[in-house]
């Protein structure tokens, strides 16, 4: 019933979700990278993609001008 | 000097090379020592998963044969080594600390550095035990077991050389090679009271040795004086075209400027980030600070940016190198090792480019420092060494977990591949070790600072009771 799905969205806490997208994202990028991944080891490779993406965040908040070059710099 | 006719346990390799070239001393009677030493010494350590005995003696053999022909000895001649079981050695599949490369085939060529110290007298006597695929800072290796630190069996090495430290400063070879991604060769020096060097980047070839994150990888030497990584850094200096990150760059030796010491070498503290924290190593730090003259601080910018930049990067390039073996073996990974290389696979690739832009420029800003000091003095562990298996432990008041933070001072700086030599200091009952950081291209300068401290009796490989 749409009424008990509406309450049922609403009870998820916002860990919850974050757990569940990250969950998400390991789930697809497995698919198509053709990785096995056992159930059993979701707990550990979310808690290190969400370090990952921890790092990844403060990493991004830092402002850099487009024309700024990544370090390896490929030569012909 | 030699310290006793029938043991070398504790010598230098400048002493075993003099004496051996001199005569006074046989290369095989050095060997069979070494050899001897590590049947004996090595179950307590764990530091060997494989000992080179025929083709050490061998060597040693035709060094002795070559003297007695009148050949002059080069400069590490009928020195022992061993090399972390990265490095390929003829004869053995390159283990990398895995139980997936023990399928591999035995390697055909030696790595360019073993060919190196070879070919400058020093003899092979073994492959070091590591952390799996050398993604670890504890030494604690799922498939060949825990190396234990020679100072108190009880606690960790540290990782990802392992062996490496643990058998130099357990005088079962008086000098090993290690590699360095994010500070392998630093942590465990720094755990087991050792010296080590990691180079520029680029500057020592990697060819033939197993990576782990390719723009981040270096190799270099750990010994139990400064004098003695200079002397095989020495040896192994000079452009190799089987490494393509490796620099067309002369060699520039650093042994012969040792003497020159700390003399118009200025030195700073790093502040910031990089301020101690625990009482050993506001010790340390504050010792060499004070024997070098430092009396200033610098500030390393954005590091703590730095070491989230230098994980991204790590855990995706590791990633994309294991990718098949993650498809076809994943059981057979240290489950800690495959679950942090699974989500560096996940993780997007923008931004892990986004990392190697803020590498640019982090990596500009920080060789700016030194145009107003030769030097900078910064921590290499947060703490002396953990008991093994121990899982967190308290670091600026909060409790963090032990396998990632013990590289929290090193990742910063072998991210833009600044030259650094880890000098121990004895304190007790752990020892614990300081990063001495030169500009890019002046380990010499490193390498003369480590040496004015062991001069002072600052810093120094203190020997394990036994």
């Amino acid at each position: 019933m749409p009424g008990k799905a509406k309450t049922a969205a609403k009870a998820k806490s916002p860990a919850r979700r974050a757990r569940d997208a990250t969950d998400a994202l390991i789930a697809a990028s497995a698919q198509s990278l053709r990785l096995p991944i056992d159930p059993a080891w979701y707990p550990a490779v979310r808690s290190n993609i969400q370090l990952l993406l921890k790092h990844a965040a403060l990493v991004e908040e830092f402002l850099l001008s487009e024309e700024t070059e990544p370090a390896p710099v490929f030569r012909a | 000097m030699l310290e006793a006719a029938d043991d070398f346990a504790w010598s230098r390799v400048a002493d075993i090379a003099a004496a051996v070239a001199a005569g006074r001393t046989g290369a095989l009677r050095v060997v069979e020592a070494a050899l001897a030493r590590i049947r004996a010494r090595d179950p307590l350590i764990n530091a060997f998963t494989a000992v080179t005995e025929q083709r050490a003696l061998h060597r040693a053999r035709a060094l002795d044969a070559a003297r007695e022909r009148g050949q002059r000895l080069p400069a590490l001649a009928g020195v022992p080594f061993a090399v972390k079981n990265l490095f390929d050695v003829v004869g053995l599949p390159t283990l990398a600390g895995s139980k997936i490369n023990r399928d591999a085939s035995p390697a055909t060529l030696d790595a360019t550095m073993i060919e190196r110290l070879e070919a400058a007298g020093a003899i092979l006597v073994g492959a070091l035990n590591m952390g799996e695929y050398a993604y670890d800072f504890t030494g604690e290796n799922a498939h060949d077991g825990a190396v234990h630190n020679p100072h108190d069996r009880a606690r960790m090495a540290g990782g990802s050389s392992s062996g490496s430290a643990a058998a130099v400063a357990a005088g079962l070879v008086p000098l090993a090679l290690g590699s360095d991604t994010n500070g392998s060769i630093r942590a465990p020096a720094s755990l087991c009271g050792v010296f080590g060097l990691k180079p520029t980047y680029g500057r020592l070839s990697r060819a033939r040795t197993f990576p782990f994150s390719a723009s981040l990888d270096h190799v270099g030497p750990l010994a139990r004086s400064a004098r003695d990584l200079a002397l095989a850094y020495d040896a192994m200096q000079g452009y190799d075209p089987d490494d393509p990150v490796c620099a067309e760059r002369a060699a520039e030796p650093a042994a012969a400027l040792m003497e020159r010491g700390a003399e118009g070498l200025r030195v700073a503290v790093a502040g910031g980030y990089f301020k101690p924290k625990t009482a050993e190593t506001v010790y340390a730090v504050d010792s060499v600070a004070a024997a070098l003259g430092a009396n200033r601080d610098v500030i390393i910018p954005q590091a703590e940016r730095a070491r989230s930049a230098a994980y991204i990067i790590t855990a995706s390039e590791a990633a994309s190198l294991h990718l098949d073996r993650l498809r076809a073996r994943p059981r057979d990974f240290d489950p800690a090792v495959r679950d942090r290389l699974i989500a560096g696979a996940v993780l997007p690739a923008s931004l892990v480019v986004k990392a190697q832009k803020f590498r640019r420029w982090y990596q500009r800003e920080v060789v700016k420092l030194f145009a107003e000091v030769d030097a900078i003095v910064a921590p290499t562990t947060p703490c002396t060494a953990p008991l093994i298996g121990q899982q967190t432990f308290t670091f600026d008041g909060v409790e963090l977990p032990v396998r990632p933070h013990l590289g929290v001072y090193t990742q910063p700086i072998s991210f833009i591949g600044l030259p650094v030599v880890v000098i121990p200091v004895p304190l007790a009952p752990l020892p614990i070790g300081v990063q001495i950081i030169a500009a890019p291209w002046r380990e010499e300068v490193a390498l003369r600072l480590a040496y004015a401290l062991e001069a002072k009796g600052v810093a120094a490989a203190p020997r394990p009771s036994e």
